[in-house]
């Protein structure tokens, strides 16, 4: 399975990589929406893609409304991982074609249960 | 209307709770932020957030420059790279002040905006009142996590000089 991490901060790309490397993912890494595009353009295809809000260039949300209105894209699984924690900007993103909403700091733990509710644990990692 | 000052919307021990949260999370289970002040050496590394809705201002996170590597580390963990290079403290650093920052704009009043994490000199504090600084102790070593006011006077919003200038009717 792929992911996709999307997230200006590198750290971030480490721990989330790391973290979905662990569950059993083949990953790469974007610092930016459009750089997340590219990596769709190229035919690289993920199960998911975990997107941080605020972001140079092109923001999470912009990503996901493009990623949505693609419909060679409506497979790809998207995961907002962000610190915008307020009720109107999950809705926001959900709205917009979200899947998913984690809310940093989160701890692996989290991150392994909401892939686990959307399916997307590989059977080895969800024992 | 003025804005309110950020001493009106928030206190300490929030910010507190706010970066322990944080900590626990992203440092490590068992790491602790003691609400201890502590003074901070010479050489220091500060990286904010911007905030701008209702109330605008900065979050900033501070320590030395020592403890922003040791953090680095602790963050990234077993995914550190052998050699820690300047960027990667400064990106650890920044991330650390947008949860810290996020987190404190989710309790003040919105609709706001979160800016990017910048790192090096941060931007002037505002007035006195609106300025609300946590000191702690990490590992034994001092930082601050401080909610800074804009510098000038509290602005008035254009809706509400609109609204004062209405005329009943």
């Amino acid at each position: 399975m792929r992911a996709l991490v999307i997230d200006d901060s590198r750290a971030m790309r480490r721990i989330v990589g790391g973290t979905l490397e662990g569950f059993g993912y083949e990953t790469r890494q974007a610092g930016h929406g459009q750089e997340a595009l590219d990596v769709l353009h190229e035919g690289w295809l993920p199960e998911v893609c975990t997107i941080d809000w605020n972001m140079p260039v092109m923001d999470g949300l912009q990503f996901v409304s493009t990623v949505r209105a693609n419909p060679a894209w409506r497979a790809v699984t998207l995961v907002m991982v962000t610190s915008e924690s307020e009720h109107g900007q999950i809705v926001r993103a959900l709205a917009a074609g979200a899947h998913e909403y984690v809310i940093k700091p989160f701890t692996a733990d989290a991150l392994r249960d909401k892939f686990a509710l959307l399916g997307l644990l590989p059977q080895e990692a969800a024992l | 209307m003025t804005t309110p000052v950020i001493t009106a919307l928030l206190d300490g021990s929030t910010i507190q709770e706010i970066a322990e949260q944080a900590w626990s999370a992203l440092v490590g289970e068992e790491e602790v932020l003691v609400p201890l002040p502590g003074e901070l050496p010479a050489a220091t590394l500060s990286s904010w957030v911007g905030i701008a809705g209702p109330w605008t201002g900065s979050v900033v996170l501070t320590c030395g420059t020592d403890t922003a590597e040791q953090l680095t580390r602790a963050l990234l963990r077993e995914h550190a790279p052998e050699e820690l290079d300047a960027e990667d403290v400064s990106d650890a650093l920044g991330e650390l002040a947008n949860v810290v920052g996020g987190n404190v704009k989710a309790v003040l009043p919105g609709p706001a905006a979160l800016g990017l994490p910048e790192v090096g000199t941060p931007p002037a504090a505002g007035q006195p009142a609106d300025t609300l600084r946590v000191d702690a102790l990490w590992r034994g070593q001092p930082l601050s996590i401080t909610v800074q006011g804009a510098l000038g006077p509290p602005h008035t919003p254009a809706s509400d000089i609109e609204e004062e200038n209405e005329v009943p009717l």
